[in-house]
């Protein structure tokens, strides 16, 4: 509940109309079925909501909420359960008014936009000055400046715009306590271009590799790197969203790289990487191409065993890579390199130049990440299996592990079968390293479904571990308990930053710094006991990780 | 905390009495540094591992010891190695283990006291090359260097402003220890690598980043035993170039051209004097040999790798002409006394000795700072107004321009060069960069790594940022015992 007084203030803040404890509208916010493994999908209702359209106002409103003993949560475009509140007596703070490109600077390639500003709207204005953005892969309905600050950040460009947290030159924070502060350049009034000091770059308090998930205050502004775009200023398309068709640009090649098996993959990826090549690439899953078009064709033809063997065996070393040149003479270079790495490795290329319906389908929809969401169709909902990025070997080899562990799921029905296989794999910085999150679609109405949920999950954190990843859903706070002790300890120093930064605690830390156990409920007692002898070898003492 | 006096002997404890140095002719090193003032190391101690670096830590914190790291072994001309004050100094040098080089992911495994030397040897053999930064001193240590955020000369490997920097080992001023990015994934280094980690991911562990916060903290806040540095894989051909211009703003509008979709691979600007001073090989003819260069002159290189080398060469010499001819600077394969083959060596090693900006004068003080490429230009005019009004030629003034995070930043170099036996030219200096500091901030630059007295000035324009950096250092280093005084942590600051 909130106190009439307080609710007062928060419209003193934001105006009448921008403020609402409506239980319709706020059960609005509380429905949060992504990543929400529970059989009701909702977060805890927020007692309030709040819509600032300016960084003063959303200092008030945090203000405000300190009086009166109020925790804040920070959301704009909103993707999953990280994004509602996780306990009682919190207010959301809606950004979607604040939704302005403050600036583009064309020359030196970067743009500083507020919390609202989505991913293809950024990209649609950069694409007019010659500059492109970089879009996760949850797709360009995201906020870019919520994946730079707060969450995770990669795309299927990652090879050339990197990950979201690298791309911040700049940053206005409304902190917990209700200041503003900027850091880097613009702290110190002299631009949007650095991010970094003077000094320690207190970039390091706002985000490691993932965000704080709204545990450290609001972001109300960004500068964000911007990338070249030599095509036009903007690509003709007819149809919607993913049933689009768009005049592939003459600047562009979209090749389909298929390989005999997961080595020369990943050889063929090195040498991609080494000869500074690729504008958007992304390993995926033949089959998850028809399962997320054509999700009822999927279900019927799954079961065929000449289908899976061709689509996850013959053709499941795949991936999908764009050129970009600046020239004629550029691009048909880099079409040089990339035949002759293919055939080094024993590969064969598809170009979609020779099939231009197919080309013309992709350009945009791999350019703006528009298809990913749509592995919703299929079940419903669907989770991810999430290990620490690093060298690109570390990744396909997770890739393959859960593709195993996913085959008995699908086996016993506790998950969708969607072939074993559905990787997320991208690299980053001209392949120096790269991300892999292996998918799996279920049903949530389903019961077994949801316990299948529990005991995956736990399968893939212990997976994780044993490969010496730290998962990156530690953000859960039962993932985290068991993971800070294994990994620097790294939550007790988060926390300690927490209360130095937020001395009242007032931002919502339930993905930040908060700790639970686990429910073990629905896992295998024997996974249960390889969990904590994981832990039992891996803590760290005082001297560091038992070597 | 108070400071006592520091009784060095205590640290015998830690690292061994041979260890533990009180020689003068040792400590002499770190009681100046360029212009900065008077310190009062009272001995030199040298961990020979993380684990006594440890204790050094704790032992401090018992006895309210001031601790100043350093890796690189002398001339030291900055200022943060020197104690405000009395400290001990935390010698790390002799921990220069390189690791390992990992060639398939193009990383070296380094510690504190690795110099460029040593690591482009190993990393030549391997067929990697080391993001250098422009002529860093022999004696320079790698992590040292990239802790303090100093550029490297190729823009197009510079994503984000930790680089090259990947993951650490590093112990805080609580003692604690801790490791960045992957090396802080379960389990220990070996254990890692045999699951296949090869340390490639710089940012948490978790949502907090403190390689990032301890990078640029002058040792204020941790030490740091080992690290993780990026590679790159070494062309199979490579060429250098030069375009020399009378107008900067020419120079600037190529750069911007070449660098948005990635061409070239070196890429920096320097102004006559600094240019004269790099290729001379005599004392002697760096006056003649600037009066014989044009005002400005961009160095660029470019590279074919493994797969069509000729044409990926052909394909990048082409469009830089074409950009080049657009904006009306003509690239050419050498400048006086400086054909690219020696340019290219120039820029693929340490200075020879001595240092090379010591070599007009005996000493110089810099002006370092960032700023976009489109303003260097006024932060010369603003330079050179200084110089006017300091009585110092600014024909005689060092500049390098060097674009970093990919060419959406620039630093900015300004070396002023003077005698140091001579009292009345040393102290022009040190007044010239004073106001000259005074008046770039006053213009837009941005001091991201002050030493000595610029701390002053960059900090004042954000104290809200101080604010929250002081409240970090009490988490970090409860007792203040890591280089008391320096950046924002004195009580004059701000």
């Amino acid at each position: 509940m909130i106190s009439d007084e307080a609710y007062k203030e928060l419209e003193e803040a934001v105006g009448v109309d921008n403020v609402s404890r409506h239980p319709a509208v706020l059960d609005s916010y509380a429905f949060q079925p992504f990543e929400n493994h529970e059989s009701m999908p909702w977060c805890p209702r927020p007692v309030a909501v709040a819509l600032p359209s300016t960084t003063q106002e959303v200092s008030e409103v945090i203000k405000a909420c300190n009086r009166h003993n109020l925790k804040h949560k920070a959301f704009s475009t909103g993707w999953g359960l990280w994004c509602g509140p996780t306990t009682d007596d919190v207010v959301q703070i809606d950004l979607r008014r604040m939704n302005r490109i403050v600036e583009i600077d064309e020359k030196n390639m970067f743009a500083v936009i507020e919390p609202y500003v989505c991913g293809a709207q950024l990209q649609a204005e950069a694409m007019k000055v010659g500059l492109n953005t970089h879009i996760i892969g949850a797709g360009p309905n995201c906020s870019p400046l919520a994946s730079a600050t707060s969450m995770h950040g990669v795309g299927h460009d990652s090879i050339y715009m990197s990950y979201s947290a690298r791309n911040v030159l700049g940053l206005e924070w409304v902190m917990p306590t209700g200041e503003v502060t900027r850091l880097g350049a613009p702290g110190s009034g002299k631009g949007w271009f650095c991010g970094d000091g003077p000094g320690p770059s207190l970039r390091g308090t706002m985000r490691g590799y993932t965000g704080a998930l709204g545990g450290m205050g609001v972001f109300t502004r960004v500068a964000l790197k911007l990338y070249n775009w030599p095509g036009p200023p903007e690509i003709e398309s007819t149809g919607t969203v993913v049933d689009v068709m768009s005049e592939v640009p003459d600047c562009l090649r979209i090749f389909g790289c298929f390989f005999p098996d997961k080595d020369r993959l990943a050889d063929a990826y090195y040498d991609i990487g080494e000869a500074e090549i690729g504008y958007n690439c992304l390993k995926v899953a033949t089959p998850a191409f028809m399962m997320i078009l054509a999700p009822h064709l999927f279900k019927k033809l799954k079961g065929t065993e000449n289908l899976r063997r061709l689509l996850g065996g013959t053709l499941g070393q795949m991936f999908l890579i764009i050129l970009a040149g600046i020239s004629r003479e550029d691009l048909d270079h880099q079409v040089d390199v990339l035949k002759a790495i293919v055939d080094e490795h024993l590969g064969f290329v598809l170009d979609a130049k020779n099939i231009p319906t197919l080309g013309s389908n992709l350009a945009m929809n791999f350019i703006r990440a528009t298809m990913p969401a749509l592995v919703f169709r299929i079940g419903g909902s669907f989770s991810t299996a999430l290990g620490r990025n690093d060298s690109l070997d570390t990744q396909l080899a997770w890739g393959e592990a859960i593709a195993e562990i996913k085959r008995g799921y699908a086996k016993k029905e506790m998950i969708i079968d969607d072939m074993g296989d559905n990787p997320y794999f991208v690299p980053y910085e001209n392949n120096t390293w790269a991300h892999c999150e292996v998918v799996y679609p279920y049903d949530h109405r389903s019961e077994k479904h949801l316990a299948g949920s529990s005991a995956i999950n736990m399968d893939f954190i212990i997976n994780a571990i044993e490969s010496c990843m730290e998962p990156m859903f530690g953000v859960v706070p039962s993932a985290r308990k068991v993971l800070s002790p294994l990994t620097s300890n790294f939550n007790r120093w988060q926390r300690k930053l927490s209360e130095a930064l937020d001395p009242d605690q007032t931002s919502d830390k339930g993905f930040y710094t908060d700790e639970a156990e686990f429910d073990f409920t629905n896992v295998p007692p024997e996974r249960v006991e390889r969990l904590q002898k994981l832990v039992e070898d891996l803590t760290w003492t005082e001297l560091g990780p038992p070597e | 905390m108070q400071t006592k006096s520091t009784d060095p002997k205590v640290f015998r404890r830690a690292v061994g009495p041979e260890n533990v140095s009180t020689e003068e002719s040792e400590l002499e090193h770190f009681r100046t540094a360029g212009l900065s003032s008077r310190g009062e190391p009272a001995a030199v101690v040298r961990p020979q591992g993380t684990a006594q670096l440890r204790e050094v830590i704790l032992l401090a914190r018992e006895t309210a010891t001031n601790l100043v790291f350093t890796s690189s072994a002398p001339p030291r001309f900055r200022g943060d190695t020197v104690p405000a004050g009395e400290g001990i100094i935390v010698d790390l040098s002799g921990m220069d283990r390189i690791l390992r080089i990992d060639r398939r992911n193009k990383v070296a495994y380094i510690e504190p006291g690795v110099t460029f030397n040593n690591l482009i040897e190993r990393a030549d053999e391997a067929g990697l090359k080391v993001l250098m930064p422009l002529l860093p001193r022999k004696s320079k240590s790698v992590l040292a260097c990239f802790l303090e955020r100093e550029p490297i000369i190729i823009p197009k490997y510079h994503w984000d402003m930790t680089d090259p920097l990947l993951c650490t080992e590093m112990v805080f001023g609580s003692g604690d220890l801790f490791r960045t990015g992957t090396a802080g994934s379960p389990g220990g280094i070996d254990r890692q690598l045999k699951a296949g980690l090869a340390h490639k991911n710089p940012l948490g562990p978790g949502a907090t980043d403190f390689l990032r916060i301890v990078q640029g903290s002058q040792g204020t806040l941790a030490g740091v035993t080992w690290a993780t540095i990026k590679l790159e894989a070494k062309p199979t051909v490579h060429k250098i170039y030069f375009a020399c211009d009378d107008r900067l703003e020419r120079l600037v509008a190529f750069t911007y051209r070449a660098l948005r979709p990635r061409l070239g691979d070196e890429w920096l600007i320097l102004g006559a004097r600094s240019l004269a001073t790099i290729i001379a090989e005599s004392p002697g003819s760096i006056d003649e040999l600037a009066r014989r260069q044009a005002p400005w002159t961009l160095v660029y290189g470019v590279s074919g790798y493994r797969y069509y080398p000729e044409e990926r060469l052909a394909v990048q010499e082409n469009e830089l002409a074409r950009i080049a001819q657009a904006v009306g600077v003509r690239p050419v394969p050498e400048v006086p006394s400086c054909p690219a083959k020696k340019m290219e060596e120039i820029l693929a090693g340490p200075s020879p000795y001595p240092y090379y900006k010591t070599v007009p004068r005996g000493a110089f003080a810099d002006v370092a700072f960032l700023t976009t490429l489109d303003k260097a230009g006024a932060m010369v005019e603003v330079m050179s107004t200084a110089c006017d009004a300091h009585g110092y030629p600014p024909s005689e003034l060092g500049i390098y321009i060097q674009p970093i995070q990919q060419g959406r930043t620039a630093h900015v170099e300004f070396t002023v060069y003077y005698d140091p036996a001579d009292e009345a030219d040393r102290a022009r200096a040190c007044e010239l960069v004073e106001a000259a500091s005074w008046e770039l901030d006053e213009a837009g630059a941005f001091f991201s790594r002050p030493y000595g007295s610029l701390s002053r000035i960059a900090f004042r324009n954000c104290p809200d940022s101080v604010e929250a950096l002081r409240k970090v250092k009490q988490v970090m280093d409860p007792d203040n015992v890591l280089n008391r005084g320096k950046l924002c942590f004195g009580e004059e600051v701000v």
